[in-house]
């Protein structure tokens, strides 16, 4: 990425002129210190600090001028006033995912039958259900709460620990939740547009949100030692090469086709996570008891 | 991660990039929409699934789109504001390679889309037009929700944008579009360019 390349090729001459509003106290604080003690430091660890520092600050993106109102607006609209250091962290990620993780999850989906995957996926899943069933009761939505339970109850018995989506056919779809969704049922907006090293496109509330959920799950603390270690480090390296792999084609395809992948994936972002959020604050469904008229399946929503 | 793995599954979006507006669309009957879009997924599905060569299949499918989406509208939708910016020249060189880039998408994979099937969901009025909803099942792959939106353009119902689990495909075009010209100063020649590039 040219960013990318830019900053760090030279940080002298990419200091921008305005500091940037957003600009971290920590950032400049952290510039002056690697200033300070340069002749102390290993010349490297300078270089990297320096080029860190310079990152968080060049971080802001320079609004257009006032003279073009309609390029304003769709700058204001973008929201994305960190876009040269959201860049720098995709470039990474982009880096990363090229050598690295798709082709493990290439090798994942080429490799291993398809009915494996599917029960590896059920079962992270499945796991992932205390989180949700938390997530829609905070939501305050309790038949998508009593949907998410059920399935819990079912899976985990008649589907074998989860193996298997038994739940689903006997009319109790899966739906997503997480902490993020339920800020925004609260009212808090989505701030800015952020992308993570390692987690990719996010927001503030989103991004609180997957902290939310760690806590909020209960695997999270569950005791201590060398077997609970492996297990967790397990389940979170087959997450990200499930979610890494069942996304394969579709991700190649924004590669190939996006002129500028990054603002693809930033819009696509975006959209997705407002439609999943409308989707659940329209699922109004009643909960009857089962020997009443049940009402109408709602539309489906994953 | 369920939810980075349905997002990118929005992205498949690609698939059926069909879908930008006109501004003078306007909006049909729910009826009338849903009654188009229906007959067109049994003409696409029976396409992909039946009998014909790779090449065929393409031709088929080019007819189809070329009738039922305003590609026209569509591409000046995602150019934006830059649409007033190019001349008569760029305008008409960039609808061209917009349309081909279009086919290209619909049609490069269609071996991939064999047994694929959908079942119609309900239509409703939208401030853009009609929205159309249905499910497009492709075989090992989770259901999507597509909703397809329906414009009367010179009297003929017409796609103007296709919304694959909630990610409306024009938005997302323009948004890509948009970005790029910002990074190339506006020039919408640049774009053209790089559309040459893309369609070989």
């Amino acid at each position: 990425m040219s960013i990318a390349s830019k900053t760090f090729a030279d940080p002298r001459t990419t200091m921008p002129t305005p500091p940037c509003p957003a600009q971290p106290a920590s950032a400049r604080s952290a510039m002056t210190r690697s200033a300070m003690t340069r002749s102390a430091m290993n010349r490297s660890a300078t270089g990297a600090l320096t080029a860190l520092a310079m990152l968080l600050l060049a971080g802001c993106a320079t609004p257009p001028p006032a003279s073009d109102p309609e390029a304003v607006a769709e700058f204001n609209q973008t929201n994305d006033p960190l876009e040269p250091t959201n860049r720098v962290f995709y470039a990474i990620n982009d880096g990363v995912d090229v050598v690295l993780l798709r082709p493990i999850a290439l090798a994942y989906r080429n490799a291993v039958p398809d009915q494996v995957r599917t029960g590896v996926h059920n079962v992270l899943t499945n796991l992932s259900t205390p989180v949700v069933l938390a997530n829609d009761m905070m939501q305050g939505k309790p038949r998508r709460a009593g949907d998410t339970l059920m399935r819990f109850v079912v899976n985990s018995t008649a589907g074998v620990a989860g193996i298997f989506d038994v739940a689903t056919d006997m009319g109790w779809p899966y739906h997503d939740s997480d902490f993020g969704m339920t800020l925004a049922s609260w009212g808090v907006g989505e701030g800015p547009y952020l992308y993570l090293p390692v987690l990719g496109p996010s927001n503030p509330r989103d991004t609180v949100g997957y902290g939310v959920d760690i806590a909020l799950d209960p695997l999270t603390w569950v005791g201590k030692g060398n077997n609970v270690d492996n297990l967790m480090y397990t389940r979170i390296g087959l997450s990200a090469l499930d979610a890494r792999a069942s996304v394969l084609d579709d991700f190649d395809k924004i590669q190939q086709q996006a002129l500028d992948p990054y603002a693809t994936i930033r819009s696509v972002y975006r959209q997705y996570r407002r439609a999943k959020i409308r989707a659940a604050q329209d699922d109004n469904r009643a909960t009857p008891p089962l020997w009443a008229t049940q009402p109408q399946a709602a539309p489906v929503s994953r | 991660m369920q939810t980075r793995r349905t997002l990118l599954a929005a992205g498949l979006a690609g698939v059926l990039a069909a879908a930008c507006t006109g501004t003078a669309a306007q909006a049909a009957v729910p009826d009338q929409a849903a009654a188009f879009i229906q007959k067109l997924l049994q003409d696409l599905t029976a396409i992909v699934n039946g009998p014909g060569s790779t090449a065929q299949k393409q031709a088929a499918l080019q007819k189809i789109v070329d009738t039922s989406v305003d590609v026209n509208g569509v591409a000046r939708f995602c150019l934006g504001r830059f649409w007033r910016q190019a001349t008569a020249q760029q305008q008409k060189d960039y609808i061209a390679l917009f349309r081909q880039v279009l086919m290209n998408n619909i049609t490069g994979k269609v071996g991939e889309y064999s047994g694929v099937t959908f079942q119609m969901g309900r239509a409703q009025s939208r401030d853009e037009g009609i929205a159309v909803s249905s499910i497009v099942t492709r075989p090992g792959n989770a259901p999507n929700s597509v909703d397809w939106i329906v414009a009367t353009e010179g009297g003929q119902p017409k796609i103007i944008d296709v919304i694959a689990e909630g990610t409306s495909l024009r938005l997302t075009q323009r948004s890509d579009y948009s970005s790029f010209l910002s990074r190339n100063n506006g020039n919408v020649q640049a774009l053209i360019d790089a559309l040459h590039r893309q369609t070989g």
